[in-house]
């Protein structure tokens, strides 16, 4: 059973269209990155699964059970939401707020007072757990969002744009706490950072305009559309050589593009074992000195500009 | 439980907020001043310029003009404060986005409006109390002794009128979205309210009627008011129903 | 002024109310980072609107 199963969600705010019949399903345990645009419909979907909204028509069910709105009772103890701007009373303290969290999940107070702990200590809250909420900063907020969201120990944890608005390093460190939770929870964490996909999810789901484009674990997506590149740098002495060699190498059936920018020539391949045999001998027939030749890492970002401008076009 | 949980917080946050404390303070001062204002309307007089020559016409203050005071003071500002602290309660929660973080755990809406009312209640029940406490004391010193039971009912039919205006004003915050429509909307069923309640005929079976009753009994020709009793009691649960109706029916 | 004399200790508590709520609502506002609607608005409400000036700051002037 996924955890989470969506079938033709559509949602319409007056005459605009958010999801346009989206359908995916989430494998039980596994980190899901929900990549799209700004504007894509991820926030709308995961308002609608955690109940908060309702779908135009279309159904989703989480861990079996039919989703909602307002959210059922059964559900909500099982899922746990961070939105992308968590807003707490600031008159409370951390540990008032997540005392609270507490309560309202009926958890005794031994229980609360060790969770609570616990999760300040997980999200490094502790030096400021007797603060005013309204004084923390906007990273503290965050992580007391994902302590907050885990209070319950979810079965799946849904996460809006958990890192977009932090600072390089407070964005390092709610990656290394979502990364931490991989096999305690599945995550539905959403995205328009490609780089905090490739970094913590296993499984990508790429949305587009309310529909989704693609769904795959993430080496087999980029195994499928990922084009390797090679680059390939000449010493200024034989620069005045790559134009010729740029020339035939384009005319070659195993590549696909070259671009070049002074003395650094990247080249696209069509056919990725031939170019590996093809491409060095050639431009040392030629009579290039080089002084760099790499194959490129193919990365996620070259994958959905791809996939997500294909797709555009078509429409 | 989930009530008793979702109380414990709106009392919580009447008591860090200090909004309890403001009522308190307030109530308490009107209790205090009406009694005196009363007393000292002729001393008044002689302060201001020319006004010596009006003393004699101004009948002698009596303890009737204490409550009349009492009774004008603390409904006015009863309302206005049951206005400011209902119209945010849920609008604000709403657009700030705590609720939406409330709502997607085992935490049902209705429960949250009931608790919000409650705490309100409370803080006004509290306020009420000291204002009584207060205007009494004063007004036992200033002309003579109060009849403790009908004073005990002027105020349990004042905290009733608050309460109303409460639930009005909450039912107002659920519908909308901002604290400033709410309040907007609130100001415009208090003024229905008050207008419908001075019609003729139809007036008594108004909120406002409950002022007159408590006002009656401590002049001794008690005017019972029950229909209007039981309109306000039907407001108020009426407006809870339909707040928590309409919170339910919102994405929030 | 005469006449009030023998009110005074009856008018006494009744001036710490008012005085410290004024206060109370100053100080707040002097404390706070944000307010909403300016902070001399707010100041000549609390100084000149007598009862109602600082609870209209303290319920609806306050933000965090």
């Amino acid at each position: 059973m996924p955890a989470i199963r969506v079938e033709g969600l559509r949602k319409s705010f007056g005459r605009a269209l958010a999801l346009d019949g989206l359908t995916f399903s989430v494998p039980e345990g596994s980190v899901f990155g929900f990549l799209g645009p700004n504007g894509a419909g991820k926030t709308t979907t995961i308002r609608i699964l955690t109940g908060l909204a309702r779908a135009t028509t279309g159904r989703a069910w989480i861990a079996g059970k039919q989703v909602v709105s307002p959210g059922a009772q059964d559900l909500a103890r099982i899922i746990g939401y961070l939105p992308e701007e968590p807003a707490f009373y600031p008159w409370m303290t951390p540990v008032d707020y997540l005392d609270y969290v507490g309560r309202i999940f009926g958890q005794s107070a031994t229980g609360r007072r060790e969770r609570v702990a616990e999760l300040l200590k997980l999200v490094e809250l502790i030096e400021v757990q007797a603060r005013r909420i309204g004084g923390l900063s906007r990273g503290m907020r965050q992580r007391l969002g994902l302590a907050q969201a885990l209070m319950n120990r979810p079965q799946v944890l849904f996460l809006d744009e958990p890192v977009s608005a932090l600072d390089p390093a407070g964005r390092r460190d709610v990656l290394a706490m979502i990364d931490r939770l991989r096999g305690q929870c599945t995550v539905f964490m959403s995205t328009h950072i490609l780089a905090d996909v490739e970094r913590v999810c296993d499984t990508v789901g790429i949305i587009s305009r309310g529909r989704l484009l693609v769904e795959a674990n993430q080496e087999e997506l980029l195994a499928r559309y990922a084009t390797p590149a090679f680059a390939l740098e000449s010493d200024p002495a034989t620069a005045g050589l790559l134009p010729s060699w740029v020339e035939g190498l384009r005319a070659c059936s195993w590549v696909a593009s070259v671009g070049v920018e002074g003395t650094l020539v990247r080249v696209v391949a069509s056919d990725t074992d031939v170019a590996r045999r093809e491409l060095l001998p050639s431009a040392l027939r030629a009579g290039l000195v080089l002084t760099r030749f790499e194959t490129l890492r193919p990365s996620l970002e070259d994958v959905f500009l791809r996939i997500v401008g294909e797709r555009g076009e078509k429409e | 439980m989930s009530f008793q949980v979702a109380l414990r917080k709106e009392l919580l946050e009447q008591w860090r907020t200090t909004r309890l404390l403001i009522v308190v303070v307030v109530f308490l001062a009107l209790g205090l001043s009406s009694p005196l204002l009363a007393r000292l309307t002729p001393e008044l007089m002689k302060l201001v310029p020319g006004g010596e020559a009006f003393v004699p016409l101004i009948p002698a203050p009596t303890a009737a003009d204490a409550v009349a005071q009492y009774v004008k003071n603390l409904s006015q500002f009863g309302v206005v404060l049951a206005l400011l602290m209902a119209m945010g309660a849920l609008a604000l929660e709403k657009d700030k986005g705590t609720l939406a973080l409330i709502v997607v755990k085992p935490m049902p809406r209705g429960a949250i409006v009931a608790a919000k009312f409650a705490a309100l209640a409370t803080s006004f029940a509290i306020a009420t109390a000291l204002a009584a406490a207060a205007g009494y004391y004063y007004t036992w010193v200033l002309f003579g002794s109060v009849e403790v039971a009908g004073w005990a009912l002027l105020n349990v039919l004042l905290w009733l009128f608050f309460l109303v205006y409460t639930a009005v004003t909450l039912l107002a915050s659920a519908i909308t979205r901002s604290q400033v429509a709410a309040g907007g909307l609130g100001f415009a069923a208090v003024v229905t309210l008050s207008v419908a309640g001075s019609l003729p005929r139809v007036g008594e079976y108004f909120p406002g009627q409950l002022l007159v009753w408590g006002a009656t009994r401590m002049t001794g020709s008690e005017v019972r008011s029950w229909p209007a009793l039981v309109v306000s009691v039907a407001i108020v649960l009426g407006s809870l129903v339909l707040a928590s109706v309409a919170l339910q029916h919102q994405e929030l | 002024m005469a006449e009030l004399k023998p009110w005074l200790p009856l008018l006494f508590p009744l001036l710490i109310l008012e005085l410290g709520l004024l206060i109370f609502a100053l100080r707040d506002l002097r404390l706070r980072e944000r307010t909403r609607g300016s902070k001399w608005m707010w100041a000549i409400i609390i100084l000149f609107v007598s009862l109602l000036g600082p609870v209209l700051y303290l319920t609806l002037g306050r933000e965090e």
